[in-house]
């Protein structure tokens, strides 16, 4: 493919993805993007100019991010300035629900592996039982243990055994992953989000 | 819960970087500009052994064309002399020219304070 060619291409996947704007400010960013890579491409560095640009998408996202910023800041009404201070606080917020979510699954993982800890130190006091009336189930430590029951109260059922301590690990490597896996994925999510310029 | 704090050192590093690379990115652009009027080009050309400023093509295209919606800097379309290709020429308004002058004595204040409390390294 001639040089040529490759920047009109690019050109035009810039063009589309810039479709948000006006057209007289669409037409200039294009220019000049088309004074940049024929210049490069005159020097023979077409290929480190592109990669440097990155994707017509990316590219003409940073120029929008660029503009939004600018509007609301400079004479944006009550609705932009809430928009663009929202994307801003967004990052921060991400973390906040990320670090949230999971610590939830993680303090989830630490119960069950206490539990599979106290079923093998203290089998009388760790159990998972299920209460004969209610349904309630009931899994951990407890002290005094649920069995034997207050006297005129039903007394619960111990359905695991020796088994609760296979059970309660299982259950606290799973939570654990879920922990690391919704962990990983907030981060993710925080680093895609490109941060607006807001100076 | 370690798992979660393992990620943050690199994160929050990457983050702040890009924060601190955003206000000076501004201030060297202008500061070049201000010894002479130059194209998107001819600033990349400038700054292409001064990595750490962290402009590159993609980033500084958009930077200039906020700064002229803002006034600070003015852009003039100019073709070569016996031809060629056409480039825009960006140049210092008095706006930017104010804008510069208070960003300098602001930067030089915030250099030599955080200097004196984080030390340059020896």
């Amino acid at each position: 493919m001639s040089d040529a060619t490759r920047i009109e291409d690019y050109l035009r996947a810039l063009s589309r993805a810039l479709r948000s704007l006006p057209e007289r400010d669409r037409d200039d960013i294009v220019a000049e993007i088309r004074a940049h890579l024929e210049h490069r491409a005159g020097e023979g560095r077409l290929d480190a100019a592109i990669k440097s640009l990155g994707s017509p998408e990316n590219c003409a996202r940073t120029f929008i991010e660029e503009m939004k910023i600018q509007t609301a800041f400079a004479d944006g009404g009550p609705a932009k300035t809430f928009g663009a201070l929202l994307a801003l606080a967004s990052r921060r917020a991400t973390a906040t629900a990320g670090l949230f979510v999971s610590l939830v699954f993680f303090l989830l993982a630490a119960g069950f592996a206490f539990t599979a800890l106290a079923e093998i130190v203290t089998p009388d006091l760790a159990g998972f039982w299920i209460g004969p009336e209610s349904g309630n189930i009931m899994i951990g430590a407890f002290e005094p243990p649920p069995v034997p029951a207050p006297p005129g109260e039903p007394a619960p059922r111990e359905i695991m055994g020796r088994w609760l301590i296979l059970f309660a690990a299982g259950m606290a490597v799973l939570f654990f992953v879920i922990g690391q896996w919704l962990s990983r994925f907030f981060i993710r999510l925080m680093i895609r989000r490109k941060s607006p310029t807001a100076i | 819960m370690q798992v979660y704090l393992q990620y943050q050192p690199t994160m929050d590093v990457e983050t702040w970087k890009s924060q601190l690379r955003k206000g000076a990115a501004e201030l060297a652009v202008l500061a070049l500009l201000d010894t002479g009027a130059r194209s998107g080009i001819g600033l990349l050309d400038a700054l292409a052994d001064r990595p750490a400023i962290g402009l590159s093509d993609g980033s500084i295209y958009p930077l200039l064309n906020r700064l002229e919606r803002e006034g600070r800097i003015a852009g003039q379309w100019e073709t070569p002399k016996g031809g060629g290709r056409g480039q825009k020429i960006y140049s210092l308004t008095a706006e930017g020219a104010a804008a510069l002058r208070s960003m300098r004595s602001a930067w030089t204040g915030f250099r030599n304070d955080l200097t004196a409390i984080v030390g340059e390294r020896r």
